[in-house]
């Protein structure tokens, strides 16, 4: 009898532990990939831009505070990427296109960050940027020189970029509101361009209002 | 006592840091060697503990039913992508890998394999092929890197060891079903 307790018993130890675990383990059910526990992280914590040295296609230098009192739009990528980079470029582009003009540069700023500062010399970006149709001000491509900065800069985004064998880099995607005192208010989904642009619009728009 | 040690040395061998490393470096690897292997250190440590705490098992486990359901716990919590990429990201995870495969998944399997019968171990069997069949196809067909460590080819190299995985369960389960062993004897 006391064994036969002692077994329910242990049955649902078991049971409540495994809930346990893996709630803890997915966040709640909601996050069973790490891509998905970093966004959610992200969006709690709001990290601030950190003052790290940035070098535009124009091979002018500054740091984020260049875009205090403005928005920041960005996203991170390396020039000679085959492909995710290349759809989350376009994208910024379409993104880019749907914004109210009166507002770029003025309250908006796009930025696009190269983690790939070896190769993505200004004269690199500079061809980049023409060919994604930006301006070079109100749409900047920009890379960290130093290399510290740099690993310091995608670690508070989450940002894990590992080389591989053919010169490639394996990275995740996304797209940053920075807020205008540049700490990070949203990240959007890079494959969702008309969301992300109606998230920005509103909170332009939400500005304006007040 | 002998299994025991080999079972030990297993443990240890799988922990040096160039070993675990290595293995880890390569997804499928990490899913479909290291992890079963820390297992498999457990299943051989275990007639070593349940020799020193028989009560324990005999009380706490007397169908068999608890320590699988504890072992199939553990072992789908690590099939989660997430808890891969964790374990490469943080120290307390890869601790946690290495203290639950063996002592929690592999002693209870060890304990509860025989105490199921054969129609518990072919469900046991048959609910892995049917998790390994669903877990190779969402690795095989996600349309994004699930694990931030490792690159979409190694995923899809993950997803086809799975999908063969189950696929010999399934034989296995055929093999009980059709074939009776005393015929050939």
């Amino acid at each position: 009898m006391k064994t036969n307790r002692r077994h329910t018993l242990a049955i649902a130890a078991v049971l409540v532990a495994g809930l346990i675990l893996f709630g803890a383990g997915t966040d709640g059910f909601r996050a069973f990939t790490s891509e998905a526990a970093r966004v959610n992280r992200l969006m709690k914590e709001k990290p601030p831009f950190p003052e790290v040295v940035l070098e535009d296609s124009n091979g002018r230098t500054y740091t984020i505070s260049e875009f205090r009192n403005k928005y920041v739009l960005m996203s991170f990528m390396y020039t000679s990427c085959p492909d995710l980079c290349v759809i989350t470029e376009m994208n910024m582009a379409q993104i880019y296109a749907r914004m109210p003009e009166q507002d770029l540069g003025e309250n908006l700023v796009f930025l696009s960050i190269s983690f790939d500062p070896k190769r993505d010399d200004p004269a690199a970006l500079d061809r980049y940027r023409n060919h994604f149709g930006s301006d070079g001000e109100t749409w900047r491509m920009v890379r960290v020189p130093d290399r510290e900065e740099l690993d310091l800069l995608l670690k508070r985004f989450g940002v894990i970029v590992i080389p591989d064998r053919d010169g490639n880099f394996a990275h995740n995607s996304a797209f940053y509101l920075l807020d205008r005192n540049g700490r990070l208010l949203k990240v959007m989904d890079y494959d969702k361009p008309e969301e992300a642009a109606k998230v920005v619009t509103a909170i332009l728009e939400n500005d304006r209002g007040e | 006592m002998d299994q025991a040690k080999i079972g030990a040395g297993l443990f240890v061998f799988l922990a040096l840091p160039p070993v675990a490393n290595f293995m880890e470096s390569v997804m499928v690897i990490h899913m479909h060697m290291q992890m079963p292997l820390l297992v498999v250190a457990g299943l051989l440590m275990a007639p070593f503990v349940q020799k020193r705490f028989p009560r324990i098992f005999e009380e706490w486990n007397p169908t068999g039913i608890p320590g699988i359901l504890l072992f199939a716990l553990i072992t789908c919590y690590w099939l989660l992508p997430r808890a891969m990429d964790e374990a490469l990201t943080y120290p307390g995870m890869e601790i946690f890998k290495f203290a639950s495969l063996p002592f929690l998944a592999g002693i209870p399997l060890c304990d509860s394999w025989r105490k199921l019968g054969g129609t518990g171990q072919k469900w046991v069997v048959g609910f892995f092929a049917a998790v390994f069949m669903g877990m190779g196809l969402l690795y095989i067909f996600a349309p994004v890197r699930l694990c931030n460590n490792y690159l979409k080819i190694d995923q899809l190299t993950l997803g086809w060891g799975f999908v063969l995985t189950s696929v010999g369960m399934l034989v296995y389960l055929l093999y009980r079903a059709l074939v009776n062993p005393a015929e050939y004897e």
